[in-house]
């Protein structure tokens, strides 16, 4: 299966059954066979349709409650259409451009967003957001379009950290590392015990590595200059990139060696097994640790490696955009309107069961010490970024996951690999 | 005595073409419905869903589009940037690596396989029913099981442990040397019970009195099955060449389930690269491109085929 979105859906719509496999693997390669299939929608009485790649049990059931609870206002009615997330990802143009589209579709902030907006895709949701004045001004810049329009209404983000065992951490006798020298000390201590100390899964889901680019590349050069890389206005080949794979390349030693060969599930599983020490991911990972499991989990922050930089986080965030040519887009905004209130995002987290936080400042977050803290390391960073796809495009993922893979294997190829991945991203930028 | 016959038969063909012209009308307008609908029914949808996509897919070769805004004409500039992508020409060799190990392999070790269980013994039913099982799971099941097999710590690492073969263990699927040949091997494991069915069904077909004509005559083994078996199979030949050039070139689920054409492309075929380039960077122009030269690369080893064994016959 593909998998190379970062987004929690996706993941969870993977959870691992053979057969779930083989269906999504089946329907995936029809979906190539049969191209420009609109799915018709539900009923012409008005009735919004949801396109929702919320395929795992808990988030699918979570927004069907959401479904629910707003047909009771009697603001209008709305149906949810649940695919799996990899057709879902691959059909997403489809559903965009067919005659007749579903009205509102589950998706990402930021450029993805923006690149449908710039092809007159999205529905002008502007309206929306006038009632949304609570939201912080970091939200609506996300949710804005080149052409300065609403395009998107934010529901929930997550962060990305170290996540580690405590019991581990105390038998190891360590402490959460606050620096680079801090952490390559940890890094040192680990290995000096035996344990492979940094965890990571690139077999099947070689985007996980985007996280480690992303993160040094906005403690080293900042958000601002990691935004424009990604927008395709800084070079790869640039030395301030390699300035980022140069960093990398001190903590190469200290990755787990297994880690390229299983994906990022199996990486949660040596984590929690006490065979690696720490493993940079996003929450997503823990909806496949066993309950007793969760209470020991802790993380902290990307080190800190140049103080002058303002700390940047990555936050992905999850939301809806509606379709331009929505036959109803009355009722498609009313029902954004409902998404962005506290209580739907209230009780969305509470159905949802992952760790997730609500993006609406006065919407209460689940009650856990690991959310309290994730939500604070959010409230704190002065910049948020998204994730690599997220801030540039699905179609410059895959350069990054060659590059970076490439890189791990071989290390004294920075400058080649750099070159090629400019090459292959100037494809993509190019169309 | 020809010049006569000529005269003589002269009249007698154009009155037989006069009267016959009107029959044969008659006839061809007599031509069953049902028989048309049957011919044409066919036609119109094989044209909608087969004829009509292909020949889009040339065009579309032709242009740049990313499936949204419409496809703008660009020319053979895809075709010139094909040239000149050294990740297309790694497919490219990825490929003819596959077709000639996975092909070649497979015909080898199906007509090995049907030899061996052509003769009808206790428990040979067994036996080829336990090769053709993997033909029965879809490619996508095959990829899990091997997928399993492959892992860190797996089976094939547990089996290296074993025979004191340690240090040859790697993780086969992320290491750029072995991703392709740990890939082809499920491909193959599958195919060659396909093969084999093919071949046993061939095998059935030869005359038994031939062989025994050989036998007589006192051929061995290797020469009765060298130049009686393998002649007499001719036309199962001609099957077995197209559906393994054919699997070979339209393979892609094992390798995707399994690699995805990585690490860093060393594993990729023109189908996952056709496949990545379409609908994960969104260049369809680009895609069809590849698309065209797989259709191409298909056409030839097959026409090359076919046309040397119509020569043979003529």
């Amino acid at each position: 299966m593909t998998d190379f979105d970062p987004g929690r859906r996706r993941f969870l719509g993977h959870l691992g059954l053979a057969g779930l496999g083989a269906l999504g693997a089946g329907s995936l390669l029809s979906a190539c066979a049969s191209s420009a299939s609109g799915p018709a929608k539900s009923g012409g009485s008005g009735a919004v349709t949801i396109q929702s790649n919320l395929s795992s049990p808990q988030a699918k059931t979570a927004i069907e409650k959401l479904v629910e609870n707003f047909n009771k206002l009697g603001k209008g009615t709305a149906s949810v259409n649940t695919i799996a997330s990899e057709t879902f990802r691959t059909q997403l143009p489809t559903y965009l451009t067919s005659a007749n589209p579903p009205d509102l579709y589950t998706w990402y902030a930021g450029s993805v967003a923006n690149d449908y907006a710039s092809k007159g895709l999205l529905l002008d949701v502007s309206d929306v957001w006038q009632g949304l004045g609570e939201y912080p001004q970091s939200l609506k810049t996300l949710s804005t379009d080149a052409s300065g329009k609403q395009v998107f209404v934010p529901m929930t983000n997550y962060w990305w950290g170290f996540f580690y065992r405590k019991s581990n951490f105390a038998k190891w006798g360590v402490q959460e590392p606050k620096t680079w020298a801090d952490f390559l000390a940890l890094c040192e201590t680990l290995k000096g015990k035996g344990v492979p100390p940094i965890g990571i899964g690139l077999g099947d889901t070689p985007w996980v590595a985007s996280a480690w680019f992303d993160y040094l590349n906005i403690r080293i050069n900042g958000a601002p200059f990691h935004r424009e890389l990604l927008a395709g206005k800084q070079r790869f080949d640039d030395p301030k990139v390699k300035a980022v794979l140069t960093r990398w390349r001190e903590v190469l030693p200290y990755f787990d060696p297994k880690g390229k060969a299983y994906p990022f599930q199996e990486a949660t599983t040596a984590l929690l097994a006490g065979k690696t020490g720490m493993f940079l991911i996003g929450t997503f990972f823990a909806d496949a640790a066993p309950k007793d499991a969760l209470g020991d989990l802790d993380f902290f922050r990307f080190p800190i490696i140049d103080q002058a930089v303002p700390v940047a986080e990555e936050a992905p965030t999850d939301g809806f955009f509606a379709s331009a040519k929505s036959a109803n887009p009355a009722g498609t905004k009313e029902l954004l309107k409902y998404f962005a209130s506290v209580e739907a995002q209230e009780e969305y987290v509470k159905s949802s069961s992952g760790i997730v936080l609500p993006v609406h400042p006065k919407a209460k977050a689940a009650d856990s010490p690991l959310v309290a803290k994730g939500k604070a390391m959010l409230d704190s960073a002065a910049e948020l970024t998204q994730f690599f796809n997220r801030d540039s495009s699905d179609a410059l993922q895959p350069t990054a996951d060659t590059a970076l893979t490439k890189f791990m294997d071989k290390p004294d190829q920075i400058d080649a690999i750099l070159r090629e991945w400019q090459a292959s991203a100037e494809k993509v930028f190019k169309g | 005595m020809a010049d006569v016959s000529t005269i003589a038969e002269t009249p007698g063909t154009a009155t037989s073409a006069v009267a016959g012209t009107p029959r044969r009308r008659r006839r061809s307008a007599r031509l069953s419905p049902l028989l048309v609908a049957f011919v044409l029914v066919p036609f119109a949808v094989e044209s909608i869903w087969v004829f009509w996509p292909a020949l889009q897919g040339f065009w579309f070769s032709l242009t740049r589009w990313d499936g949204q805004t419409p496809p703008e004409f660009i020319g053979v500039d895809n075709y010139v940037e094909l040239a000149g992508d050294a990740t297309f020409r790694g497919a490219l060799l990825n490929t003819v690596i596959w077709l000639v190990l996975f092909g070649g392999l497979s015909v080898v070790g199906g007509f090995g396989m049907a030899l061996l269980l052509q003769r009808e013994r206790r428990g040979v039913g067994f036996y080829r029913a336990a090769l053709f099982t993997p033909v029965v799971f879809s490619l996508v099941v095959t990829a899990l099981v091997w997928r399993v097999f492959y892992q860190p710590d797996g089976l094939a690492d547990q089996i290296l442990r074993t025979v004191g073969l340690e240090h040859l263990i790697r993780p086969w699927l992320a290491d750029p040397k072995t991703a392709l040949y740990a890939v082809i091997l499920p491909a193959l494991w599958r195919q060659i019970g396909y093969v084999m069915v093919l071949f046993l069904a061939g095998l059935k077909a030869i005359d038994p009195a031939l062989q025994e004509a050989a036998r007589m005559d006192g051929a061995n083994g290797w020469q009765r099955l060298w130049h009686v078996t393998v002649p007499q199979l001719k036309g199962v030949n001609a099957v077995v060449l197209s559906v393994i050039v054919i699997d070979s070139l339209r393979s892609f689920d094992i390798v995707w389930s399994l690699t995805k054409g990585g690490p860093y492309h060393s594993s990729e075929l023109l189908s996952t690269y056709m496949y990545s380039a379409a609908f994960q960077s969104l260049r369809l122009g680009y895609a069809s491109a590849i698309a065209v030269v797989i259709f191409v690369l298909a056409l030839a080893v097959i026409l090359g085929y076919l046309v040397r064994a119509f020569r043979e016959e003529a």
